[in-house]
């Protein structure tokens, strides 16, 4: 079904070299027998938020580390505005790893003057920037300190700043919103979209939260394994597993769950049918006016129906179709 | 714009000061070991014994005398044969020897007097063997007069042998120096050892000439004591009127003490970089390797000076006998700084191994502890000699640049030497600091500052 991702994502760009800030091109990692990334090929327009999912030891971060140049790729080529990663200016690239990366000791602001310095920014422009980054991610009260007195959610609001203290075009935020209560993940949220629209800045997202990849995104691409599974904009993909919406109903006896699935096979315009955790969820087009039939059949079987909802397909729909339910570590 | 080594530099500064772990480990444990050991070894200790042999050597100037003994002329030295006489005797009932002669010149004694690799220096003056004669003729005098008399009283004068002659009397007298650092216990020990052996030799010299005196007149005598005392030893400091104690010694070894402390802490900063991902971090911006090598150092180096000058203030507040003045200051800090950077250089050798930060302190202080002790910095070592090179006789911890550096302190603050007196100590520990230096930069920038 998705052999050919590649022409696929072909496909779907009318855009031209120029218009990618970021390529990669059949990258590639192997740690020995384990291959973390096999042949990743995809392409990242300017000015868009880029949605980079997939579970645990997908190999996201691993991508990514090769797309800014923090670890050699065993094969394959990254281009950062049509050029050579290596030969692209190191500040044009920022990036806002999973971890807290910050120094305890230091305060907000010397935090950031330090990597300021790091970018070679004039003293002024740095102090200016970090002004503004305080105050866009609420730490301005903050600014002198010390991280070590930090909340959690304050030291990711400042890991992100760190990231763009320099201004630069393309920003990778790896799960930038791990562990942030639900004000500060709006906060940042706002904060990201800002980045986007005033000051049109490429935005690479990795993140297992759903919800902010489809809030976010402009394009999504799901890997596992090392492999790009699927690669398109948050509409589109849920459209892949199919159309229709998804019910999902909770028997007064589980123990009938099968008989009943086996019997709602037989009803027009159901398209699939599973059960997870004791729900049966149905994919079904037209649902709405399928609910008589099908309260009526379970009836039938002896039982009755406890709970029962319709809702639309939403990405994590189409990210556990893809990459299964099973967890892996 | 900020010089970006220098803004380093500064992060790290404050990164210290702002850790209590990290400045009670680089400023208080030392301070806190000056002040036990100056407790402990800050007077005069008390003469050690054991059967080791002491190191010695022997500045033997005698000229030695001509001695006429039945129509024939001898020359001979005492001076040499005390020395053999040092060189043979061993402790009671055992094989050791007493004492390793080092056979070296005057100048090369007091190097090694005032690194303690020898207990003491003893010194034979010109006149040795005419003391030696003066004193053997003065015991035959005493002996002969004595036995004549004695046949006078009896009424046996007839007795005495036909060419009956007195020795003559020369009242020359000599003195044996023994120079050696008087607030060491292996000099206490060596000295009284040398003391006892010179008055037997004494003794020996006395009744020689009245055996002699006695085959002549055929009489046995108990032996007589010479009024003069022809051959004395005098007890030399090694400075002067100054009595140094051990920890006068120890004072320069626990600022290298110090200054090994930051094998540990600079390991440990720079695991931490990349253990907690700022070095990641700093690696994706426009910072060079230099800028991090270099700041880095700058930091550890302004660590260092406050290190030493922190220590020598505590040590001379402690009694510590610190020659010199502002200049012996300003060359012990520069000498010091040549520690730090050996120090610095093998924590960087750690830091590219080492994967996290409580590794990292571990391994620095089981490293920088035992150095220490190789270095001398608490108790002077046995010896282990290499071999002689300008003037100058190695040992195995020679190779270490901390040895170097301690050596080069103790006689910059005890004895108020200036440049000219350290340079070898200086020049060595340059070149051995310059060795490790390239080899932690190369390992750490290979293992930690390219791409994984």
């Amino acid at each position: 079904m998705f052999s050919d991702v590649r022409s696929m994502t072909e496909q779907s760009s009318d855009y031209t070299t120029d218009a990618y800030a970021l390529e990669a091109q059949g990258l590639t990692k192997r740690y020995g027998d384990l291959v973390a990334v096999d042949g990743l090929t995809l392409q990242i327009k300017k000015g868009e938020i880029f949605g980079f999912l997939g579970p645990n030891g997908a190999g996201k971060t691993t991508a990514i580390n090769m797309m800014v140049g923090l670890l050699s790729p065993t094969g394959g080529v990254v281009l950062i505005n049509g050029q050579d990663r290596a030969r692209v200016p190191k500040r044009s690239i920022g990036i806002c790893p999973q971890e807290l990366v910050l120094w305890e000791e230091l305060t907000c602001a010397e935090n950031l003057i330090v990597m300021g310095d790091m970018y070679d920014l004039p003293r002024t422009v740095t102090n200016e920037r970090v002004r503004s980054l305080l105050a866009d991610l609420a730490l301005s009260e903050k600014a002198n300190v010390r991280v070590s007195q930090l909340s959690g959610g304050m030291k990711r609001r400042l890991n992100v700043a760190l990231a763009v203290i320099h201004n630069p075009d393309i920003v990778v935020l790896d799960e930038p919103s791990a562990g942030l209560d639900p004000q500060s993940r709006l906060l940042l949220w706002d904060f990201v979209r800002s980045l986007k629209n005033k000051e049109g800045k490429t935005i690479i997202l990795t993140t297992h939260a759903m919800e902010e990849a489809d809030a976010l995104s402009d394009r999504i691409a799901i890997i596992d394994h090392g492999k790009l599974l699927q690669f398109d904009t948050p509409g589109n993909l849920k459209k892949t597993i199919g159309s229709g919406d998804i019910i999902e109903m909770q028997l007064a006896e589980r123990e009938k769950n099968e008989a009943v699935m086996v019997d709602l096979k037989a009803v027009n315009g159901i398209l699939e049918i599973n059960e997870a955790s004791g729900k049966i969820t149905i994919r079904a087009l037209n649902a709405v006016s399928l609910l008589p039939e099908i309260i009526e059949r379970v009836d039938a079987t002896g039982t009755r129906v406890s709970d029962i909802s319709i809702r639309e397909n939403t990405l994590e729909d189409v990210f556990i179709y893809l990459t299964g339910r099973g967890l892996r570590e | 714009m900020t010089v970006k080594f220098l803004s380093l530099a500064i992060k790290a500064l404050k990164q210290t000061i702002r850790d209590r772990r990290s400045l009670f480990f680089l400023l208080l444990f030392p301070v806190v070991f000056m002040v036990i050991f100056a407790f402990a070894f800050g007077s005069p200790s008390s003469l050690g014994t054991g059967t080791a042999p002491h190191e010695i050597a022997v500045i033997n100037l005698d000229q030695g005398a001509t001695v006429s003994t039945n129509n024939t002329t001898q020359h001979i030295n005492d001076g040499a044969s005390f020395t053999q006489l040092l060189e043979n005797i061993t402790y009671a009932q055992t094989d050791t020897h007493m004492f390793n002669l080092n056979n070296v010149s005057s100048d090369q004694a007091q190097t090694m007097l005032k690194g303690r690799a020898l207990d003491a220096v003893i010194t034979i003056p010109e006149n040795f063997s005419q003391a030696v004669i003066s004193l053997a003729n003065a015991s035959a005098r005493a002996e002969t007069t004595s036995d004549i008399g004695l046949r006078v009283i009896n009424g046996s004068t007839a007795q005495l042998p036909v060419n009956t002659t007195l020795p003559k009397q020369s009242n020359v007298t000599a003195q044996v120096i023994v120079e050696g650092d008087t607030g060491s216990s292996a000099f206490g020990a060596a000295q009284g050892l040398i003391f006892n052996i010179l008055e037997q030799y004494k003794s020996q010299i006395q009744a020689t000439a009245i055996r002699q005196v006695d085959a002549t007149l055929a009489q046995n005598q108990s032996q007589s004591n010479a009024s003069i005392d022809y051959i004395s030893a005098a007890v030399q400091p090694l400075t002067g009127a100054r009595s140094l104690t051990l920890f006068d010694y120890q004072a320069p070894g626990l600022i290298v003490f110090a200054l090994l402390m930051q094998v540990s802490s600079v390991a440990q900063d720079l695991t931490r970089e990349s253990d907690r991902g700022t070095l990641g971090r700093l690696k994706l911006s426009n910072m060079r390797s230099f800028d991090l090598l270099f700041g880095t150092l700058l930091t550890w180096i302004i660590i260092a000076v406050a290190q030493i000058l922190l220590l020598l203030g505590v040590a001379v507040a402690l009694g510590f006998e610190w020659s010199g003045g502002a200049n012996s200051i300003g060359l012990a800090v520069l000498v010091g700084i040549i520690g730090g950077i050996a120090s610095i250089s093998l924590g960087l050798l750690l830091a590219a191994f080492t994967t996290n930060e409580r590794q990292a302190a571990q391994l620095g202080v089981l490293i920088a502890v035992p150095v220490s002790f190789l270095t001398g910095a608490f108790f002077p070592l046995p010896n282990e000699i290499l071999g002689t090179a300008f003037g100058t006789t190695f040992q195995v911890y020679d190779l270490l640049p901390w040895t170097q550096v301690a050596d080069a302190l103790r006689q910059i603050l005890i004895y108020g030497s200036g440049f000219g007196a350290v340079a070898v100590y200086v020049g060595f520990a340059i070149v051995l600091t310059a060795i490790l230096f390239v080899v932690g930069v190369i390992s750490y920038s290979r293992v930690r500052l390219r791409p994984e």
